[in-house]
């Protein structure tokens, strides 16, 4: 392997990836049963034809006929059994592995996650922590494998020939060592040089397809497709260059494994005068052609270490990015619980009304030099409805991921008078919830997606308050609670995402619920209605709203209106999950 | 799936010169495997006898000269493979970037646009390993294999025999076998996707889950669906390596029968030791190839699935009925008179979504077009533009606009902003040819910006992929701004805006009205579509679309 230095969160990472010993070995006893028994068949056949060429006893030549055809079906035997079983622990892995992952992200998540917020980034971290699984399977067994049979091969030469042993054990080495050095600085340098002009096509490739109808419009076609057309041909160059240096590996794999078959033969021969190794003596002429032959069938198993090579480097690389994305440690913006959660004031289950109270607070997303709000002061009493509009890139969206703690604070923020920093996560979030921008909803029922805001409802009430977000004609049409919303609420528009969300949060009856900007996803003509339904059903004399909007607001909806000013702060506006 | 597709040929030429060099290539590395064996079992059968090194010696170096020749044909084979795949990528990009091009906005709005833009760039890179793993080995197959078995047969009949026998077993038990992992494949299919995305739905949803205080109850679920998985996929994977079980157990046990009756031959003194060793050594190699593809076979198949998606988008033989090629060969001079739409009726596909419109936009005022959703508000703008073609007519001034003959007379800004890497001001100025420096350009920009109402966006803002780095509003209002400048800057007549102003509050919203007033007051066409009260409030024309009842 080429050298690298790995920071301790990628070795972390990959620790987690490499399956338990319980699960692990008897997959690599199998495969490197199934190699050894591939070298074995080439022995043996070549000791048979030999030995048979000078007639000996019958009883021996039964045995080598007897080894011949076991050889040969164990070794298929073998490699089945390896791959089922190989397969079968990375998979045991992965739950252990998915699970050390959710481990590490339930403490920043989502705030901490904002630069992979978005859907698409989110979908590489899963399929990257997923392709962890080659870490087992394309390398460490192979390169154990192929390791084992080596060593037993070349010990067994040793035996007959202990020049060709030795010449052997050089070329194996050698051709690991100068294989993965070309490969491995090779391809380093031509992914270094391919991969920012691949992103920069596809950029380009986006960027053309998505907006065609405004390059159309704008007659501005023709001028993108030659720089695209150029990109392309930097690209074409550039992999062309590379593909000089791509098949010197195998080359020199195959240049040292004939280089172990002229040394065997080249020892071999005044082996045979001078009586040889340990075992020459049996049969002299027969176990010196073994000796010939067997580094090719060597070699062949070896072939596996250079893919164990470029898989690790991939391994490597979805590593050190899921390492990036869940650090180890929690950024500072990120609250951790300062009280233990067990020793809290009396974690009680029915919660009373609730008056919040903001004074100058701020608030900053991780990696961001600039608070993303700042000096909001705020108090929000049982009854209160208040409409909280600014300008974009004001921090709305921040002050509602902070009012549920997903984000630290500066300045006060009290919750009946106690402040928050003081209470647990989990406690600030019974009393305050949030209606999230674009709300999640979990691949599965109606009712499931309500549920797990109060596991105890019934069907009744889960009707009753479908009814009141102003859904029981869409769910009646779609079959009822048993409908499946769809991956990712595919099967349900934005709108409706909302109502499902605030039916969710109604459910869950917070004294306090922040809805952040319900109206983003919808269209004009149905977000006025929406806003209007979302009011209407929150409204409560115990429950104090916070509705963060930049769609208008009818007076008699709300009690108050509140404006963040544009700060310059020059935060783009945080997007949360 | 066909090994080989014959459209990969005919679309793209790099791949037929990369098939004449490859199967050269292959024919020498045969040959050269061939002499290897012959030489090695001279040099054996010389060593057997008990002849010194001296009469050896020029066997060795012949073999040494050999083994050389052999690397350098792997290497160069493999540096043809991957020539051929950056070439017949790059070939086939063009082809179908051309082609998406001609097709114009409406078809690609009618796909999805990431998935188009991701088949043209990473999908294609599935070719790689088509190209550097699959098809040398089956350039090798049909040219290695039937050559080793007339060398073979030449040699040794029986031998020759037990190869021609088992040869064809292994791609009739890989169908067989394809057929069974296939059904149980399909049966799986639904589950296996559902239960490989559960993990991401925990993940996403954290925050929400966070928000209820169930993140730690997810464990048990995580757990539970990977599990799931994994006997579901065992389940598939068990009868998969079946394929390969058999394909190994084919070749190891023919080398096995072909070592034991030449062994047994050997005692009667039928056969020579040379002559049956020679035969023993060539026997895996007829194999070898026939496995490396089988092994190949999915780093084959995902190759050949990108290429099918490109294929089907080249292939797509369906006219589009407006071509973009007419759009440059009318320049008709508009006067500044108003846009008059005369019975226009615009189709999709089959269903008839705009019916005999009828509706004058006058200069000097702003007009809004407003209607329920779906009702064909951007349908309308489609058409205008010249994406979609349209009946009835359509005339500026009195003078008849051909359906996508020309857009000199209109600039547009649609639902999505739609801006690109680059500066705000490149932004603004796009398409206009003379985007250059000059003070009086800059001076538009900023004026365009002004009456956009985002003016507090500097032109000199650097914006990143799908302009990135401004807020929803403020690129909204930026693409508000492009049309505006190439109404000031070309002359446009008429300026149409689709709903401009969803993602602006009322001051926003307020700031593009004014701007939108001054375009008016200047004499031109300012169409908006908006459901806004405010927009309506400040039009002095609302054309409402009505809905269609299909029967």
């Amino acid at each position: 392997m080429p050298e690298v230095t790995l920071r301790t969160s990628t070795r972390d990472v990959l620790r987690l990836a490499q399956p338990r010993p319980r699960w692990f070995v008897p997959g690599l006893l199998a495969g490197i049963g199934s190699a050894v028994m591939a070298v074995a068949l080439l022995a043996c056949s070549a000791w048979l034809i030999t030995v048979a060429a000078e007639m000996p006893s019958l009883a021996l030549l039964g045995l080598a006929v007897v080894g011949v055809r076991a050889f040969a079906i164990f070794r298929s035997v073998f490699r089945y059994l390896e791959r089922v079983s190989s397969h079968d622990a990375a998979f045991r892995q992965l739950a252990e592995l998915r699970l050390g992952m959710f481990r590490r992200i339930v403490p920043i998540a989502p705030a901490g996650l904002t630069s992979t917020g978005r859907g698409d980034l989110l979908t590489r971290l899963v399929r990257d922590v997923d392709d962890l699984q080659d870490l087992p399977l394309r390398v460490v067994q192979p390169l154990l494998v192929a390791a084992t049979t080596a060593l037993l091969s070349v010990v067994g030469i040793w035996l007959i020939v202990p020049a060709a042993g030795l010449t052997l054990l050089v070329c194996l080495l050698l051709a690991a060592i100068l294989g993965t050095f070309f490969s491995g600085t090779l391809s380093a340098r031509a992914d270094r040089e391919l991969a920012p002009l691949r992103g920069s096509l596809a950029d380009e490739v986006l960027e053309i397809v998505e907006n065609l109808d405004v390059l159309t419009a704008f007659d501005a076609l023709n001028p993108r497709l030659e720089q695209l057309a150029q990109t392309d041909a930097r690209l074409r160059k550039a992999a062309l260059r590379r593909s000089v240096g791509i098949g010197v590996q195998s080359a020199v794999v195959s240049l040292f494994a004939g280089a172990a078959t002229l040394g065997a033969l080249y020892f071999g021969v005044p082996a045979l005068d001078s009586g040889g190794g340990l075992l020459s003596p049996v049969l002299l002429g027969p176990t010196v052609i073994v000796a010939v032959l067997v580094p090719m069938a060597v070699f062949e198993v070896f072939g596996m270490i250079p893919l164990a090579g470029s898989a690790w480097r991939q391994v490597r690389v979805s590593a050190s990015r899921v390492a990036d994305v869940v650090p180890t440690s929690v950024p500072g913006e990120i609250p951790v619980d300062v009280v233990d959660p067990q020793t809290l004031f009396a974690p009680d289950r029915a919660i009373g009304p609730v008056v919040l109270e903001l004074t100058d607070l701020g608030a900053r997303w991780p990696g961001q030099h600039q608070p993303g709000v700042t000096g909001v002061t705020l108090r929000l009493a049982p009854g209160d409805r208040v409409h909280l509009a600014g300008p974009s890139g004001a921090g709305k969206t921040t002050l509602a991921q902070t009012l549920v703690r997903f984000l630290d604070y500066t300045g006060s923020y009290r919750l009946n008078g106690v402040e928050t920093r003081l209470l647990a996560q989990s406690e600030v979030r019974r009393m305050v919830g949030l209606c999230e921008q674009r709300p999640w909803l979990f691949d599965d029922s109606i009712r499931q997606n309500l549920l797990f805001a109060r596991d105890t409802a019934t069907d009744a009430e889960l009707d009753a308050v479908l009814a009141r977000v102003g859904l029981t004609e869409w769910s009646r049409a779609r079959g009822g609670l048993d409908a499946r919303v769809g991956e990712r609420g595919s099967l349900v528009s934005g709108g409706q995402a909302q109502r499902i969300a605030l039916a969710r949060a109604l459910l869950a009856n917070f004294p306090v619920l922040i809805v952040d900007e319900p109206t983003a996803n919808v269209d004009s003509a149905g977000a006025d209605a929406l806003v209007r339904d979302i009011l209407t059903a929150a409204a409560d004399a115990h429950r104090a709203v916070l509705l963060i909007s930049h769609t208008p607001v009818p007076d008699e909806l709300v009690t108050a209106r509140v404006t963040l000013p544009a700060h310059t702060g020059g935060h783009l506006q945080g997007q949360s999950m | 799936m066909r090994p080989l597709d014959p459209r990969l040929l005919r679309y793209a030429h790099a791949a037929r010169r990369f098939l004449l060099v490859g199967a050269l290539l292959g024919l020498a590395q045969t040959l050269v495997v061939i002499v290897f064996a012959w030489l090695l079992t001279r040099a054996i059968t010389f060593t057997v006898a008990g002849e010194p090194l001296r009469t050896i010696a020029p066997t060795l170096t012949a073999l040494a000269g050999v083994v050389v020749l052999r690397s350098v044909l792997i290497w160069l084979l493999e540096v043809a493979a991957n020539r051929g795949a950056a070439q017949v990528k790059s070939q086939l990009r063009a082809k179908v970037i051309a082609k998406i091009a001609e097709r114009g906005p409406d078809w690609v709005a009618s796909r999805q646009s990431a998935r188009l833009s991701t088949v043209v760039t990473t999908g294609l890179d599935a070719l790689d390993n088509y190209f550097a793993r699959y098809l040398p080995q089956l350039l090798l197959t049909m040219i290695a294999t039937p050559i080793l078995i007339a060398v073979i047969l030449s040699q040794d009949l029986i031998s020759g025999f037990i190869v021609i026998v088992v040869i064809p077993l292994i791609p009739l038990f890989m169908i067989l076998i394809g057929r069974v992992t296939q059904s149980v494949q399909q049966e799986q299919w639904q589950a296996l996707q559902r239960l490989s995305t559960g993990f991401l739905d925990v993940v996403g949803g954290l925050g929400t889950l966070k928000i209820y205080g169930r993140e730690r109850r997810q464990f048990d679920r995580i757990r539970s669906i990977t599990e799931d998985y994994r006997t579901r996929t065992m389940k598939v994977l068990r009868v998969s390596f079946l394929s390969g079980f058999v394909l190994e157990l084919a070749a190891s046990l023919s080398v096995a029968l072909i070592a034991v009756s030449i062994g047994l031959r050997l005692i009667d003194g039928a056969l020579l030791l040379g002559l049956g060793l020679f035969v023993l050594l060539l026997a895996p190699e007829v194999f070898l190839p026939v496995r490396q593809v089988g092994a190949q076979f999915h780093a084959a198949s995902d190759g050949l699935a990108a290429a099918e998606e490109l294929f089907a988008i080249l292939d797509d033989e369906t006219t589009s009925e407006i071509s973009r090629a007419d759009s440059a060969a009318h320049t008709v001079q508009f006067g500044s008179g108003a846009l008059l739409l005369d019975g226009v009726s615009v189709r999709r596909g089959a269903t008839l979504v705009i019916d005999r419109l009828h509706a004058k936009f006058s200069p000097g005022q702003v007009s809004v077009v407003r209607g329920v959703s779906g009702v064909g508000k951007s349908t309308l703008v489609a058409a205008l533009l010249g994406f979609i073609p349209f009946t009835g007519t359509l005339t500026l001034d009195g003078v008849t606009v051909p359906a996508g003959a020309t857009r000199d007379w209109l600039a547009w800004a649609g639902q999505r902003p739609g801006l690109f890497r680059g500066t705000v001001a490149e932004n603004v100025a796009l398409g206009t040819a003379s985007a250059d420096h000059t003070g009086r350009n800059q001076s538009l920009v900023v004026q365009s910006l002004r009456w956009a109402g985002v003016a507090e966006v500097s032109p000199a803002t650097v914006l990143g992929v799908n302009g990135e780095g401004l807020s929803g509003g403020q690129a909204q209002r930026v693409a508000a701004a492009r049309a505006i400048y190439r109404a000031l800057a070309t002359d446009c007549h008429v300026l149409i805006l689709d709903e401009p102003s969803s993602a602006l509050d009322s001051d926003a919203e307020a700031g593009l009205l004014v701007g939108l007033r001054h375009l008016a007051d200047q004499g031109r066409v300012v169409i908006v579509v908006s459901h806004r009260a405010a927009v309506v409030a400040a039009a002095d024309n609302v054309i409402e679309l009505q809905e269609l009842t299909h029967a």
